[in-house]
């Protein structure tokens, strides 16, 4: 039936526009924005190590094959044993790298290119973050704090930290729950370089999509450096209290806001027909 | 004029012996399914008395009706102040208890149980959680309790009486007690309609039927609060609400209600009723006093031309008109004035109506003696046991005037049956008390006629309902015109 075919042709050709357009929207991701997006917060390219190892010159250390294998699933090359895996593991003082969402083939090639071509730079665009390190003043705690907290908006509409992450000297109710408590983030980064870094490129699956159009700017984040080190030195490790805290807070705004309730409306479960008996029986007892 | 047809109603309160049949025949017919057991969408309630659901009558407690409010008509039950703070749940309904917890028996423990020294008994458990229960209360808990301390002391339509009446309508001897069937008034202005969030409740354009869209109903339960005779209901299993249907299947097929059909007592009449729809605010913002005289004025004479062609005009059949015409209810309402619609100054304008009831003395204790006084069946009607105001409270708007004018004729009647059948009064005594009562010979005859020896087609004057134009208002027939006969629409989900 010609007609039939026509159709399957049609459907055939809207198949292929829309394959090419979504090819398109893949591709329109350059290696270089991928590397800033997925890697920056950990690797530099001839920038010294951060949390993971400086990856200039990375594939004369190693075979292409087993780079590309090791971006595509580390976990899973740990997993099998590998020596030089665990050697990395210990040299980041245990930080795992973490898979990187929506990772390929083509994308690690594509980004192991990249990283080939930065290697053989004098100076590569990725050696390292534009923070500056000049000392910290309380000027710049003080910023952080309000950074943190959003009392002041962060400069390219990012939301603010206290959102989702939670602070050992806010208060209580100590901030959101959703990521993890971040009195004690400085200790485990010892290094205002790799916490800058981490800063500028979050590449959390929940933290990439958040702030990948809203970057945190320089100011900011070296305000929040200098807020992260003061909160650690200052606050103690007491996350667990805390937490337990938050929970009876809530279990008591709860109770609270039922008892309100109760008075407010306590003539939902009036009977008139009980109230005439009730009456009678008083009376004549 | 904007005339419209109404399938109106007559209960004649002097004839009902409280047998419960027409509710019986109801429940049997539409509330026997679950979430529908407590419901009697016709129920008998003995006066004095509290009702059912327990004192419904009392609007300070349920909030049912319109009030005027700087000569406005204004719901009772809500408004914008209160609907937020009240919007999960409305405070003014019955509670189930207002209503009662519907039960059964455990039967089967008559046969199961072991032996033992004492007899079996089948203990009762709710209908609605299938627990055992305490009965405490039913909806006709105090049928025939007339002077009870919790129930009939406590009518709402008592309370303006004076004390002296109170204690005598408590007296031994002398308390009273009648029965007051009740179904939907199915109202020309309607508060439940007008209360509904979801706009689920509407009034049939061709008959005034008030019922509820079972597909449009949201729960919101505002009728309930608002319908000033509390004759919307709950269903707590469908989660929608539900009311007196005035049984419009059978109507539609020239039956008459259930209720009405199954009425031992031939207290009931049915009839359409034309009137004018551009009058119902004018008329339900009236004084009190008024409303009565008002509500009456609103039904048109179906023999005028101008309201037959105004009828034609808008739409009403020939048969219809010619139906309002023959209605009882035209009869009891318009011509005689001796039915009056109930509680009228809630405002609904009720399309059921009532003729009250005479209430002789029977006996009267004399020291310590009990005198029988039935040989005067023609006492004077302000004597009767049931003082006139407080059938004005339930029947005359709070006055007394239109009630005694009703009792007036009906005794009036009587006497001059006594005059014509017996003979034992004289003719010119009877017609003297039929000129008092503004009434003459022939329309004595008429009211007996209608009142006692009337047939099932005399009662009720069903008009032929056209459900065919009525559906061609709606929607194409011609989309149907081959299918007729196979399927539904909808199809019918009937309760578990």
């Amino acid at each position: 039936m010609p007609r039939t075919r026509r159709t399957t042709r049609c459907c055939a050709l809207l198949a292929a526009l829309f394959l090419a357009v979504a090819a398109g929207r893949v591709a329109a991701q350059t290696p270089a924005d991928d590397f800033k997006q997925s890697c920056s917060s950990c690797h530099t390219i001839g920038g010294g190590p951060l949390t993971g190892p400086d990856l200039k010159n990375v594939a004369k250390r190693k075979d292409r094959a087993w780079l590309r294998r090791f971006i595509l699933d580390p976990a899973g090359v740990l997993a099998s044993g590998d020596p030089y895996a665990k050697e990395l593991l210990a040299a980041a003082g245990g930080v795992q790298m973490p898979p990187v969402a929506g990772m390929t083939g083509d994308r690690a090639d594509a980004l192991l290119d990249l990283i080939e071509a930065e290697s053989a730079k004098e100076r590569s665009k990725f050696a390292g973050s534009t923070v500056s390190d000049r000392p910290l003043t309380d000027d710049d705690v003080e910023h952080g704090r309000a950074v943190f907290l959003g009392t002041t908006r962060l400069e390219n509409g990012g939301p603010s930290c206290v959102s989702c992450h939670a602070m050992g000297d806010i208060g209580w109710l100590g901030g959101g729950r959703l990521g993890p408590d971040l009195t004690k983030v400085f200790e485990r980064y010892k290094d205002r370089r790799r916490l800058a870094a981490w800063l500028t490129a979050p590449a959390t699956e929940t933290m990439l999509p958040t702030f990948k159009d809203h970057p945190i700017s320089d100011d900011e984040i070296l305000g929040l450096v200098a807020y992260f080190r003061h909160a650690a030195a200052e606050s103690e490790e007491d996350t667990a209290p805390r937490a337990l805290v938050f929970i009876l807070l809530g279990l008591a705004g709860t109770m609270g806001a039922l008892v309100a309730f109760n008075n407010v409306w306590s003539g939902r479960f009036r009977s008139v027909r009980k109230a005439l008996v009730e009456n009678v029986r008083k009376g004549g007892a | 004029m904007d005339v419209r047809s109404q399938v109106s109603m007559v209960f004649h309160l002097d004839k009902c012996i409280g047998c419960h049949t027409c509710s019986i025949a109801c429940k049997n017919v539409w509330t026997d399914r679950k979430g529908t057991e407590y419901m009697w969408w016709n129920n008998v309630e003995t006066k004095p008395g509290t009702g059912y659901p327990t004192k419904w009558e009392d609007q300070e407690e349920y909030r049912g009706g319109w009030e005027l409010i700087d000569g406005k008509l204004r719901l009772k039950s809500t408004g914008k102040a209160r609907i937020v703070p009240n919007i999960f749940h409305n405070p003014s309904q019955p509670s189930m208890d207002d209503y009662y917890e519907p039960w059964t028996y455990r039967y089967e423990d008559l046969f199961n149980a072991p032996e033992g020294d004492d007899q079996p008994t089948a203990v009762p458990i709710s209908k609605v959680t299938g627990e055992l229960i305490d009965i405490e209360a039913g909806p006709n808990w105090d049928d025939d309790l007339g002077g009870s301390e919790i129930y009939a002391k406590n009518d709402p339509n008592m309370a303006s009486l004076t004390p002296e009446q109170q204690s005598q309508m408590m007296a031994i001897e002398r308390l009273v007690f009648f029965y007051l069937p009740r179904i939907c008034n199915h109202c020309l202005n309607p508060s439940c309609v007008a209360s509904c969030p979801s706009g689920a409740l509407y009034k049939r354009g061709e008959d005034g039927i008030v019922l509820i869209d079972q597909n449009v109903c949201r729960a919101w339960r505002s009728c309930i609060a608002a319908c000033p005779y509390k004759k919307t209901y709950f269903n707590w299993n469908a989660g929608k609400s539900e009311k007196c249907i005035l049984c419009f299947p059978r109507l539609e097929t020239g039956q008459a209600p259930a209720c009405f059909h199954s009425c031992v007592g031939r207290i009931r009449y049915l009839g359409v009723l034309l009137y004018d729809a551009d009058k119902i605010e004018d008329v339900a913002s009236r004084k009190d006093e008024e409303l009565i005289d008002a509500h009456r004025d609103m039904v048109l004479d179906p023999h005028d031309p101008a309201v037959i062609a105004g009828a034609r005009a808008n739409g009403i059949h020939d048969s219809v008109v010619e139906s309002a015409q023959n209605s009882p209810v035209y009869k009891f309402v318009k011509d005689w004035k001796i039915a009056l619609p109930p509680h009228v100054e809630y405002r609904t304008l009720p399309m059921l109506f009532y003729v009250p009831p005479l209430l002789p003395v029977m006996s009267q204790r004399n020291g310590d003696t009990i005198e029988s006084v039935s040989e005067d069946l023609f006492h004077a009607f302000d004597q009767a046991r049931a003082p006139l105001e407080y059938l004005g409270n339930l029947l005359g708007g709070g006055n007394t005037g239109k009630v005694s004018y009703a009792l007036r004729k009906q005794m009036a009647v009587r006497l001059w049956r006594r005059a014509v059948t017996v003979g034992d009064i004289t003719k010119e005594a009877a017609e003297a008390a039929l000129r008092e009562a503004d009434c003459t010979p022939e329309e004595a005859d008429e009211i007996f006629k209608l009142s006692t020896t009337a047939t099932f087609d005399d009662r009720f004057v069903i008009p032929p309902m056209h459900r065919e134009e009525a559906i061609e208002m709606m929607k194409d027939t011609d989309d149907h015109r081959r299918e007729t006969g196979f399927g539904f629409l909808t199809g019918p989900r009937r309760g578990s």
